[in-house]
């Protein structure tokens, strides 16, 4: 919200600078988002022009003597076309600063200007919400006053941020009260604001009646109170300068001396008002009730609006007069001709209000309180203030008439004087809590020995529990009192345990050279798309966004390869890269999976179709994970996966359980992410890796131990793997290691042949092996390699 | 008995004319084994004592003994002076040592998880345990359980996007506080950390998408010096040693009271100024705080006159911008390498 300084200083005395005041409110819970800083402006004052003539040299000047209230008249030029002899105007005499003026002594073809006669926009205000031309002064102001301090024009501009909970500080008023009580200073209220409390219970007192004054029919329980006020004798013209100008420096436009007081008040106290032409209203009554189907209304802005059933309204008895708590209808408008007007002070369900702006998809400055559920005396606060502004405007007033719930007070809250120091861990004795709630209206008695019974003022109705007191009493006390205590933590059962995977795999592929990336979970079509042109559909259904801010927004990603890709085709680097997200798949229900993708961008290797130096590479990597997240080491098997290139991929497994998918990407979809690199990929759902085995030590043997290579020709389908396991389980305990270590395919084996080289090292743990023992053993895995897999030694 | 001495002077001459000429370890060796190996010379020489008579023989071995003895001595002579021509020459060699270095090749960590890995270290070294949790979450655990019904205002704060009437991605890490209150009984302590998706419009400093760092201690005692301690504990590991905090007041349905958490600016110290990192304020704003919300620990079926306690959720990328003193939010998700690599 926004408060201009000068306004706020009707109210209470505050310092001079508006960062001290800034700070003040954000002491006190009300941060300052902006200090929009006013211009230099100086000597400049109220004159009236006394006599008017044609510049002697210049056709489009005229020469004006203007009084200042000194003894001399001032002779000023001006090229303005709407000055008039006995016009109050604005003088900025010679040496005035104005934005980005200096006034200084000059000629004006011949004539000597002692001043300017300035317009609104030479005082920083917004031009366009002013008159054209130089800017009147009311009729009555002081001759020689000084417009820049009458004014308050040097006082900055807060912009304030008002948390939800505060409707009644959304207003100069209540953010005044705030600030009195932050300094002690007393806070200045124009006298129909004050003792507010009075108001309740005095409406059966109230013995003026106004026999004329509308009826109202409020027909749904979220209209609380309806507080209506006829007034006649309306004459609709511009509002007093020092009313537009304090409109202007909070952000309103100025309109007219009655829409301007229905402005003014809902700034000054915080209760929207509304009101309406009598002479276009249907009958002398007012029903606030639900929309009828069908239902439309055109608003003041010229929209028509279809209405909703769930719409509350405030209608005549003919039409829809408004929509409520929001914006007011077309039809009774308060116009030029306007002589009569009722107004509308209510109180509304914030909840309603709220559904209802956003179902019409528009908010306005009444419905961001409305929404907030204001307290019900601002009705009767801002219909007695609204009187006092329209009498001065020479309307007539005649009593108002409140409908709906009576004025009730809040309800008292019971606060144990430990409570303070159980929450905020410092002590406050009964005098002390008193001292600090009593300046925010807070009433409050001894209850019993240990408590006090707190009353919260009338306007505030976010105070309803003890911990809400105590809110305010720190917010009063300052949390800088607030102890530096460490807790002293007793232990509990909560593990950590998909925290700790998360960092293992996130340090170990660190190591593993890879950068940690994160991406963005929500993406566009194009991933749908990029899949669909390589003649791939994605694996799952992708879970739809229903309120995306954009294109690129639609889904929620349902595999994080397309990232890495999408990261591989932006940076266009040789890389090694991962991701830990979770990936979302549209079923019945939506499922959501914490996954780790993998993916290494490298050049192209130049090398025969059956070899890929750097998918070995990757999958040595991989196991390497899995070895360290699981300390064992997994089986990899021959597989596809989507994405993956269906002769380079394979899946690791642990005793059956598929651990992760790896491969080289799919050349089409390279091909569709531009991607010239050779990339592979790997993936692991989080949510089935193995607890990690504790590694056993096994002592080496201290004897030594013979190596023998074989190398056999098979058949293409013979793996390396199938080649490893039959040695390893024909040699048993002799067998160190097992491990092919070359693979050959071309003229000189034959074709569907491929050579294997395989190399073993064999040692016993209880002796030196013989040379006939090494010997044997290859015979046995000669054997078994040529029974089992058709393998024959290379000659 | 001459015989063996003329022999052994042959053999000595021998060795001394071949030892002048032993250029290296090698030729040591060699020498060594024509010698004193098996079938060397002077091994030879000792075994043919065996046919002199008995009387002539210690006489005998004590002339091989002594000349033995010199042919060793002269022989380590030599090899200590080969090994010293040796060092001599490895100590003459001279690089220059501030050739560029041969990089390893390691990678690198997300300055996202570093930073949530220091926070959330620091908690669990006192006694806080790490939980994780969807990013899909109903209402109730987003708002309704956090005492922010339908309609009310504060829901406005937090614009989400919608997947179902219920389904939402989560606004803010806190369905984790009603999820880890409804499994466990107090006392409750636990940093959440992960994603959150907010309707924000783009821009340097704000995104779409972040990271929240939640903190929950719900116990007997607790009050709100506690929080005040641990997270000025926290700022210290994050800001260094002379960090302090200040609260704000403030307002969220799920906390009475609440409080706007700020850390003193490291790079000013709070001399504001023009200090770019905090815009001059000499604060740098964290997060929401407060103490949890009665209706929220009622809602866990927890009575609030007997077990109090705090939560926190401050923004990872908020803190990551002033702690890496990056320009902008985007960066973190552009993922650029030269950009990890500075921060890794």
């Amino acid at each position: 919200m926004k408060a201009p300084v000068g306004w706020l200083r009707d109210y209470v005395d505050l310092p001079e600078s508006s960062h001290e005041i800034a700070e003040l409110l954000a002491s006190i819970g009300f941060p300052v988002d902006a200090i929009e800083p006013r211009p230099e402006l100086s000597n400049v004052v109220v004159g009236r022009i006394d006599t008017l003539q044609k510049h002697p040299n210049a056709d489009r000047l005229q020469v004006a003597k203007v009084d200042i209230g000194l003894r001399q008249p001032l002779n000023i030029a001006t090229a303005a076309t709407n000055v008039a002899v006995g016009q109050m105007i604005a003088v900025a005499m010679i040496g005035a600063q104005l934005p980005n003026l200096k006034i200084e002594r000059r000629k004006m073809r011949g004539f000597e200007s002692e001043g300017m006669m300035i317009s609104a926009d030479e005082l920083g205000l917004p031009a366009d919400w002013f008159e054209d031309g130089i800017l009147q002064m009311d009729a009555e102001t002081l001759l020689g006053a000084d417009v820049i301090s009458y004014f308050r024009l040097r006082d900055d501009v807060l912009d304030v941020d008002i948390t939800t909970n505060r409707p009644d500080a959304m207003s100069m008023t209540g953010l005044a009260r705030e600030l009195a009580a932050a300094t002690g200073k007393e806070l200045r209220l124009p006298p129909e604001l004050q003792h507010a409390e009075g108001r309740i219970g005095a409406r059966d007192r109230d013995a003026k009646k106004d026999a004329d004054g509308p009826a109202v029919s409020i027909r749904s329980a979220d209209c609380t109170r309806f507080v209506a006020q006829r007034f006649s004798n309306i004459t609709v013209r511009q509002s007093p300068l020092w009313m537009r100008v304090r409109l202007a420096l909070a952000g309103q436009r100025p309109i007219n001396n009655i829409v301007d007081v229905s402005n003014y008040v809902m700034l000054e106290v915080g209760q929207p008002l509304h009101f309406y032409d009598a002479a276009h209203l249907s009958g002398n009554h007012l029903i606030a009730r639900d929309a009828a189907p069908g239902e439309k209304l055109v608003t003041l802005d010229d929209v028509e609006h279809e209405l909703f059933q769930t719409d509350l309204v405030i209608a005549d008895e003919q039409a829809v007069q408004g929509l409520a708590g929001i914006k007011g209808g077309k039809n009774a408008e308060v116009t030029a001709g306007t002589r009569k007007i009722i107004l509308e002070a209510a109180n509304f369900n914030g909840a309603r209000i709220r559904r209802m702006s956003a179902a019409h998809g528009f908010r306005t400055d009444a419905s961001t309180r409305h929404e907030k559920t204001l307290a019900p005396i601002l009705t009767d606060l801002g219909a007695a203030r609204a009187a006092t502004l329209l009498i001065a405007e020479g309307a007539a007033a005649h009593a108002p008439h409140a409908f709906g719930d009576s004025l009730q007070k809040q309800t008292p809250v019971h606060l144990p004087l430990g409570e303070p120091k159980r929450l905020l861990g410092f002590d406050l004795n009964a005098k002390e809590i008193r001292a600090l709630l009593s300046p925010l209206g807070f009433n409050s008695e001894q209850d019993g020995d240990q408590a006090l019974l707190i009353q919260p003022p009338a306007w505030r109705n976010d105070v309803t529990i003890s911990a809400d007191v105590v809110e305010e009493i720190a917010r009063m006390a300052g949390y800088d009192r607030v102890p530096m205590v460490m807790p002293a933590i007793a232990t509990h059962d909560i593990a950590s345990a998909a925290y700790h995977l998360e960092n293992r795999i996130a340090y170990s592929l660190e190591a593993l050279g890879y950068y940690e990336i994160v991406s963005y979970s929500l993406q566009g079509a194009g991933v749908r798309q990029r899949f669909s042109n390589a003649g791939l559909s994605l694996r799952a259904r992708e879970v739809e966004i229903r309120n995306p801010l954009s294109a690129e927004q639609t889904f929620l990603r349902s595999a994080l390869e397309p990232g890495i890709l999408d990261h591989f085709a932006r940076m266009d680097q040789p890389i090694k890269i991962f991701e830990l997200g979770h990936v979302f798949e549209q079923g019945d229900r939506i499922e959501e999976i914490p996954m780790l993708a993998m993916g290494w961008a490298v050049e192209n290797a130049r090398e025969p179709n059956w070899r890929d130096s750097a998918f070995l590479q990757f999958k040595g990597d991989c196991e390497e994970l899995v070895r360290r997240l699981t300390g064992r080491k997994p089986e990899a098997s021959r597989d596809t996966y989507l994405g993956m290139h269906p002769g380079k991929c394979a899946t690791l497994s642990l005793d059956g359980v598929e651990i992760m998918h790896l491969g080289a990407a799919d050349p089409r979809l390279l091909h569709g992410y531009e991607i010239r690199r050779a990339v592979y990929l790997a993936v692991i759902p989080l949510t089935h890796i193995p607890e990690p085995a504790i590694p056993q030590y096994r002592p080496g043997s201290r004897f030594p131990s013979t190596t023998r290579d074989l190398a056999l020709v098979v058949a293409l389908e013979v793996s390396a793997k199938a080649i490893e396991q039959t040695i390893a389980s024909t040699i048993g305990d002799l067998g160190k290691s097992v491990r092919v270590f070359d693979e050959y395919r071309g003229p000189q084996v034959g074709e569907n042949q491929k050579s294997l080289a395989a190399r073993m090292v064999l040692q016993r743990d209880d002796t030196t092996i013989t040379d006939e023992e090494a010997d044997e053993a290859v015979a046995r895995a000669l054997s078994a390699l040529k029974s089992e897999l058709g393998a024959e030694i290379r000659s | 008995m001459s015989q063996l001495a003329q022999q052994l002077g042959e053999i000595k001459g021998r060795f001394d004319a071949a030892l002048s000429r032993a250029a290296d370890d090698a030729a040591l060796e060699a020498l060594r084994v024509a010698f004193f190996g098996r079938i060397g010379e002077i091994t030879l020489l000792r075994r043919s004592i065996g046919k002199l008579p008995p009387a002539e023989r210690p006489t005998a071995g004590k002339i091989i003994n002594d000349t033995v003895a010199s042919m060793e001595e002269q022989l380590s002579a030599v090899q200590a002076k080969l090994e010293s021509a040796q060092f001599a020459s490895e100590l003459g060699k001279d690089i220059d040592v501030t050739f560029p270095s041969t990089e390893p090749a390691m990678g690198s960590i997300h300055p996202i998880r570093r930073l949530t890995e220091i926070i959330s270290g620091y908690f669990e070294r006192h006694g806080f345990a790490v939980v994780l949790g969807p990013e899909v979450e109903p209402d109730y655990y987003n708002f309704d359980a956090l005492n922010i019904p339908a309609g009310h205002p504060a829901r406005e704060g937090f614009d989400s996007f919608w997947l179902t009437d219920t389904l939402l991605l989560r606004p803010h890490t806190s369905p984790m506080q009603i999820r880890t209150m409804q499994q466990h009984q107090p006392p409750i302590a636990v940093i959440v950390p992960g994603k959150c998706y907010r309707r924000d419009a783009v821009d340097a400093r704000h995104s779409y998408m972040f990271h929240q760092v939640e903190g929950l201690l719900v116990a007997h005692g607790i009050h709100f010096g506690h929080l005040k301690a641990m997270l000025t504990g926290m700022c210290s590991e994050l800001f260094g040693p002379e960090s302090s905090i200040r609260f704000r007041p403030s307002y969220f349905p799920f906390t009475e009271p609440s409080a706007e958490v700020d850390a003193r600016c490291p790079l000013c110290k709070g001399r504001g100024g023009s200090c770019r990192m905090c815009g001059g304020s000499g604060w740098i704003e964290l997060g929401g705080s407060g103490m949890v919300h009665p209706n929220v620990l009622r809602e866990m079926k927890y009575d609030p006159e007997v077990v109090s306690g705090w939560a926190f959720g401050f923004g990872i990328e908020r803190m990551a911008l002033r702690r890496y003193d990056v320009d902008d939010i985007r960066r973190f998700f552009e993922n650029d390498p030269a950009f990890l690599r500075q921060l890794r």
